[in-house]
């Protein structure tokens, strides 16, 4: 219990700490690799992303490698997207990521640590093009 | 075409197989191996290999932008996931109108298994163009 709870005080120590920032171009090759995998046929997205592309450019989460301590595996939770302006192919974007909360709760199977995780995703010009927000579940 | 409350997107279904979970794990950088090594899988309890949460989002995605098109914009995306899916079922996805206010139009989203549980659960914003 002891070593649970080291983990979740380290954790809660990194939120609101921006984790380094990435920064990557929306290539067309990728993006026709990303809309092949989840076989969305629209022709919109040979220049502009899908609505979740974004996740394929810079990690989703932070690797929190203590967090892998707690349970045995990870569980996508859920993500939330909020849509300020197009990204296009050429675009370039830097994602800053962040841990927004971590708290334990307890599951029907034994306790769940949940980490929130934020990203901010700008363009070449600064605007903020997106932000996500997901829920990562340690099991 | 005008947009009501209760109206119900047209569904999509889906067929994912261990193929596309490897080409969407490639494609997003997702290398968990829960996604294409069974014995990883049922290592940690899982009945197999599982869809990534976020192809589920994908898929669940193009359900609002197939019926959106270029009326309008999408504002916010949010999908919750309630349980896990596997390879080699079909995947329905389903959404329907929750609420018009003015050019903002909000949606409830949902992908269900082949037996109509929904195990992903969502909403969307988005504002129509005048």
């Amino acid at each position: 219990m002891s070593t649970t709870t080291s983990v979740i005080d380290r954790l809660r120590a990194r939120v609101g700490v921006d984790g380094p920032a990435v920064t990557a171009t929306v290539e067309a090759g990728h993006l026709k690799r990303f809309v092949d995998a989840i076989g969305d046929p629209n022709p919109r997205w040979r220049q502009e992303v899908p609505p979740t592309f974004l996740v394929a450019l810079a990690p989703v989460s932070l690797h929190l490698a203590e967090a892998e301590e707690y349970g045995k595996g990870w569980l996508n939770g859920g993500n939330r997207f909020e849509y300020f302006a197009p990204v296009m192919v050429g675009d370039q974007i830097t994602a800053r990521g962040r841990v927004a909360d971590v708290y334990e709760k307890e599951g029907s199977s034994g306790n769940l640590l949940f980490i929130i995780f934020e990203t901010d995703y700008t363009n070449q010009k600064g605007d903020l093009v997106a932000r996500l927000r997901g829920t990562a579940i340690r099991r | 075409m005008s947009v009501q409350v209760g109206q119900e997107l047209p569904e999509l279904v889906k067929h994912p197989t261990t193929r596309q979970l490897v080409q969407y794990a490639g494609a997003q950088g997702d290398f968990y191996e829960i996604h294409y090594d069974q014995a990883y899988a049922k290592s940690v309890a899982l009945p197999g290999v599982i869809l990534h949460g976020l192809l589920k989002a994908a898929f669940l995605g193009q359900l609002v932008t197939d019926w959106l098109g270029d009326r309008g914009r999408l504002s916010t995306f949010e999908v919750s996931y309630r349980g896990v899916d596997m390879p080699g079922h079909p995947y329905r996805c389903r959404g329907r109108i929750t609420s018009v206010d003015g050019a903002n139009v909000g949606l409830e989203v949902w992908g269900e298994d082949e037996n109509g549980k929904r195990t992903t659960v969502g909403t969307a914003t988005v504002e129509m163009s005048s």
